[in-house]
């Protein structure tokens, strides 16, 4: 009997120190390394001969809580000349971590593509041309080649800008930066911006 | 109304007495039948069963009353075997009575039946290895006789004898079902939710084909309980994707408990609990080993399974078990195409070492539950407009192949328990009981991100519980037993840091103290039961969002009682009927969730004000066990106050990423109402027939509408052959089977998409035994399940948005035991 008793003092205190030594630790904050803070649009105009005339415009959709809570992001309008070429970058920033994720989009270039879309690209009279030109030749759509009409129907138009993740590459039609169908190609949006765009 | 019951029962009543005076025993049993049943008919009735049902019931009845008139040598002995000490069922009790030179072996329930004996004095014995021979001499009239025997444990006064092993049984007056022997050897290699299928009014809540939680009568993760040997199991069970973590291997039976059961189990076991037990280990020299081997075609699924049990020779009462289980499968595939990213691989073990004497017995247990889980890549959708693609398209846009790898997002979860128990008996009636468990969760989600972040899981939880019992037990050889009991609870969740996500739900500290009292009563074919429990909670939480620190300190208090009984109104007929009333504080995901859940492509907020839940759930049960006939109908009524749930606002909510549906937790009065049946028919000695079905109705009373989730209308019934002869008892025998699942027309205002259509499944299954040397058993399935392939989708799989079900799947069950 004395045994058992002992027993169960034991456990009692067994229990009496499980119970005390396991509280919850203090929160610590995260940094949202996923989040996209700022996109944009960096114009540089092009001669005939490829050269920059001019200064690059840039043109910036952002949002400073990226997706959890909070604001509606603020886009603004991107402003171009009519019957003009234009190279076209893409920057996508975190800025909460000052994180460059173009490097990133670069990194994993096979898994990664920009469409373009909206009333810019897509319809018969539509202003804009877009040409995937990336410096490694694959499409991606980091840089790309923008020819606006010399004479466009309207000079009020939208430019949608899709970021793909993890889709077929392969898909037929996949390899059309004005790919209207991309969710067939699988994958998911990491971005879907509409840039307001003024020809003029 | 009244006055109109009172009329059927004198109606009926005339009815009866129209019989000869000599039989007047019989007469009072079946008129109190009738007036049950015609009581029976008001329950019914107020569950909105069309009154006919009741009707057919009682013509029943009578038809039942005139067959015992008609033949002398019919009478039936139906008896209850228990232990005196805790009221437990004994099963393989042996009943002999002298005689009739007749004898009966108890079930697993402690029942026993003896038939067809003539009008006289006989004389019942009752034996149970390790425990006192108790006889009983009974004089048989005309009418069936009921009783319960409860046996003494002989090494309370001798030592040295045969000492039993100790399962605590559900000792409820509310209803009760249970998966074992031969329906739960067919469903071995399935996880524990789809095992439970099998049992009418259990279905599934599942996310793709890896993860389902039980639904018991419309309700599922917080509003039920799983026990896992005796300790609730707690992971981050408020997850529609969290499945439970438990390994059904280690189940010798799994029960399902459809009342409200705060009162035994505490908070959240609202509309039932699910119990997940061992078998009692050994007390004395024995080794037993079984092993489970577990193909599937259809995701080429190789599932294995090995437990050993063992008691020394040395030491008297001394017994272990160790159980460890491994399972892998691949893609899934449905008819046309194999979904992407859905293998899974789960490595399980289990041990436990016991040690009964005369007067204590002690326990400890140990579980591992170890799983990755792969999520179908289509259901990861990047915003509103990915999910509205998919959903249009009905299946994933690409084909996908087969391949055991599995990428994100994925899950990955470890659960540790651990628990000791011990009983002491302070005298032959009294016993006190202490339990101590220990349980560390770690569930680890992982998202399709970009480059190292891939790595790194988005969700990273640590979820420590310690759960205390400390109650006592008295029985007497009178008629009342009871359980007083204290609880405690304590939980601490945590958040890995390093995620790169803002967390979903805060860390928190919790504690919950109950103190709890039932009684009950039972005489010859009575009990009457009632409990009550106070529960104290409080939960302290805190979390940075956007670097700001939100902490919260909340206190939820509650009283909650039962009442319940059970009758036996003769040999063939029991009925139930139970009334609780249960509470469930929010969930701490109600309360603070704030963020993006990917699979929706919603935004949920929580809100930190939300109340308790109370709900009453009332139970009814009727069950008959006639000689080629089983029938069990269970009707239950279940009002929620304040019921929590998540409601889609109507807005979108706009960011860089594209827009998403914006969901808030609200609260409202639900409530919920149904039926389920269950029976089966033996047409001759080999051919037998069954059926199963179930009806949950589920309403939001303020907004007089639909809640979402809540299993359609469904049906299962099959016809099995069995070759074997009747005096052998090795299993031989093949089962055709058909589940019809109604579309769900009871479905909410707000849906992604519409629910699918019915769908009817066809399953074959194939059970052979052999027996290998002396003691040696040699169990074989074959089964074949949607035998047609058929391409469905099923309202409660929530990814019915992305893809259809899983095709066909062919398995092979071996099953050795030796």
């Amino acid at each position: 009997m004395k045994t058992t008793n002992k027993l169960y003092l034991l456990a009692l205190a067994f229990l009496a120190l499980s119970f005390s030594g396991c509280d919850s630790e203090d929160p610590v904050p995260e940094n949202d390394g996923e989040l996209i803070t700022d996109v944009t649009l960096i114009f540089q105009e092009l001669d005939a001969n490829a050269s920059p005339v001019g200064d690059p415009m840039s043109f910036k959709a952002s949002d400073p809580e990226g997706i959890e809570t909070g604001q509606t992001p603020t886009v603004e309008t991107v402003k171009l000349k009519k019957g003009s070429k234009y190279r076209m970058n893409i920057s996508v920033t975190n800025a909460i971590e000052n994180e460059d994720i173009t490097a990133e989009i670069l990194e994993e270039s096979d898994e990664h593509q920009f469409y373009f879309l909206g009333t810019a690209f897509i319809g018969d009279s539509s202003p804009l041309t877009y040409t995937y030109d990336d410096p490694s030749g694959e499409l991606i759509g980091v840089r790309g080649t923008v020819v606006s009409a010399a004479n466009p129907s309207t000079n009020n138009a939208q430019i949608r800008v899709v970021l793909r993740h993890d889709l077929d590459k392969n898909y037929p039609g996949a390899d059309n930066p004005n790919f209207a169908d991309f969710a067939s190609a699988g994958g998911e949006s990491d971005l879907d911006i509409t840039f307001p765009v003024v020809i003029e | 109304m009244t006055s109109a019951w009172i009329t059927s029962y004198f109606g009926l009543n005339q009815d009866v007495t129209f019989y000869p005076t000599s039989i007047l025993p019989i007469t009072h049993l079946c008129n109190l039948v009738s007036y049950i049943l015609v009581y029976t008919k008001k329950y019914l009735y107020f569950c909105c069963v069309k009154l006919k049902t009741s009707l057919l019931l009682i013509s029943l009845v009578l038809l039942f009353c005139n067959q015992v008139k008609a033949q002398n040598c019919s009478i039936v002995i139906r008896g209850k075997v228990i232990h005196l000490e805790n009221n437990e069922p004994i099963e393989a009790a042996y009943v002999w009575i002298e005689e009739a030179k007749q004898g009966a072996v108890s079930d697993q329930n402690g029942n026993f039946i003896v038939k067809n004996l003539c009008k006289g004095t006989y004389t019942i014995t009752i034996q149970f290895l390790g425990h006192k021979t108790t006889s009983d001499t009974i004089i048989l009239e005309n009418s069936p006789f009921t009783k319960t025997y409860r046996l003494e444990d002989e090494s309370l006064n001798l030592s040295g004898v045969e000492i039993h092993g100790h399962r605590d049984a559900v000792q409820t007056t509310t209803s009760v079902s249970a998966l074992y022997g031969e329906n739960l050897l067919e469903s071995r290699g399935e996880n524990l939710g789809e095992s439970l299928k099998r049992i009418s009014g259990v279905s599934t809540f599942s996310t793709g084909n890896n993860i389902s939680k039980p639904v018991i009568h419309g309700m599922h993760s917080n509003r039920i309980m799983i026990m896992n040997n005796g300790i609730r199991l707690e992971g981050q069970q408020w997850g529609a994707e969290h499945a439970p973590e438990i390994d059904p291997f280690l189940a010798d039976e799994i029960t399902v408990v459809k009342g409200a059961e705060t009162v035994r189990y505490g908070p959240e076991a609202m509309g039932g609990v699910i119990l997940v037990n061992p078998a009692p280990l050994p007390t004395k020299k024995e080794s037993k080993t079984n092993i489970n081997l577990v193909g599937g075609t259809n995701g080429r699924m190789g599932n294995i399974a090995a437990a050993h049990v063992g008691g020394s020779e040395r030491i008297k009462g001394l017994g272990y078990r160790i159980q460890a289980s491994a399972k892998r499968a691949g893609n899934i595939k449905s008819p046309d195409y194999y979904q992407r990213n859905t293998g899974m691989s789960e490595i399980n073990f289990s041990g436990s070492l016991g040690y009964s004497a005369k007067k204590i017995g002690m326990e400890a247990y140990y579980s591992l539950f170890n799983t990755e889980l792969g999520i179908l890549q289509e259901s990861h959708t990047g915003n509103l407009s990915d999910l509205e693609a998919i959903i249009a398209n009905g299946r994933p846009f690409t084909d996908g192949e087969f391949t055991y790898g599995i990428i994100n997002p994925k899950q990955r979860v470890v659960h540790h328990l651990a628990k000791i128990k011990s009983h002491y008996h302070i005298s032959e009636n009294w016993k006190l009981n202490f339990q101590y468990g220990f349980q560390l969760n770690n569930r680890q989600e992982y998202d399709k991100r970009r480059g190292d972040l891939n790595e790194r899981p988005s969700l990273d939880l640590e979820l420590f519980t310690n759960t205390l019992d400390l109650y006592v037990n008295h029985t007497h050889k009178n008629e009342f037993s009871g359980t007083w009991g204290l609880n405690l609870i304590q939980q601490a969740n945590n958040n890995v840091p390093g995620t790169g996500v803002t967390p979903l739900i805060p860390n928190y500290d919790m504690i919950n103290a109950g103190v709890y009292l039932m009684e009950k009563y039972s005489k010859g074919p009575l009990e009457v039961e009632a409990g009550i429990r106070y529960d104290y909670r409080s939960v302290q939480t805190a979390r940075y969002i956007n670097s700001e620190l939100r902490s919260s300190d909340l206190d939820y208090q509650n009283l909650s009682a039962f009442l319940g009984g059970l009758y036996h109104i003769n040999a063939d007929w029991t009925f139930s009927s139970n009334l609780g009333s249960a509470w469930r504080p929010p969930n701490v995901n109600e309360l603070f969730s704030e963020g993006l859940h990917h699979g929706a492509a919603a935004v949920e907020i929580g809100d930190p004000d939300l109340k308790s839940e109370k709900s009453f759930k009332w139970i009814n049960e009727l069950q008959f066990d006639g000689k080629r006939s089983h029938l069990e109908i269970t009707a239950y009524l279940n009002p929620i106050q304040d019921y929590i749930y998540l409601n889609p606002t109507g807005e979108v909510y706009v960011s860089l990423r594209g827009t998403f549906n914006v969901y808030e937790y609200l609260q409202a009065n639900a409530l919920f109402y149904g039926i389920d049946v269950a029976g089966s028919y033996e047409f001759t000695d080999r051919l037998n027939g069954y059926v199963k079905g179930s009806i949950v109705h589920a309403k939001n009373t303020n907004e007089h509408s639909y809640l979402p989730f809540i299993p359609s209308n469904r049906m299962d019934w099959g016809l099995s052959y069995d070759f074997s002869k009747v005096t052998d008892s090795r299993t031989n025998k093949v089962t055709l089977s058909n589940i019809l699942v109604a579309e769900q027309k009871r479905d909410p205002d707000f849906d992604l998409a519409p629910p699918p259509p019915a769908y009817a499944l066809f399953n074959i299954a194939y059970q052979k035994q052999f027996y290998i040397g002396n003691e040696n058993k040699l169990n074989l399935g074959f089964q074949v399940q949607n035998v047609f392939n058929t391409s469905y989708k099923d309202y409660m799989n929530r990814f019915r948005y992305f893809t259809y079900d899983m095709g066909r799947n062919i398995l092979l069950k071996i099953n050795y035991e030796f």
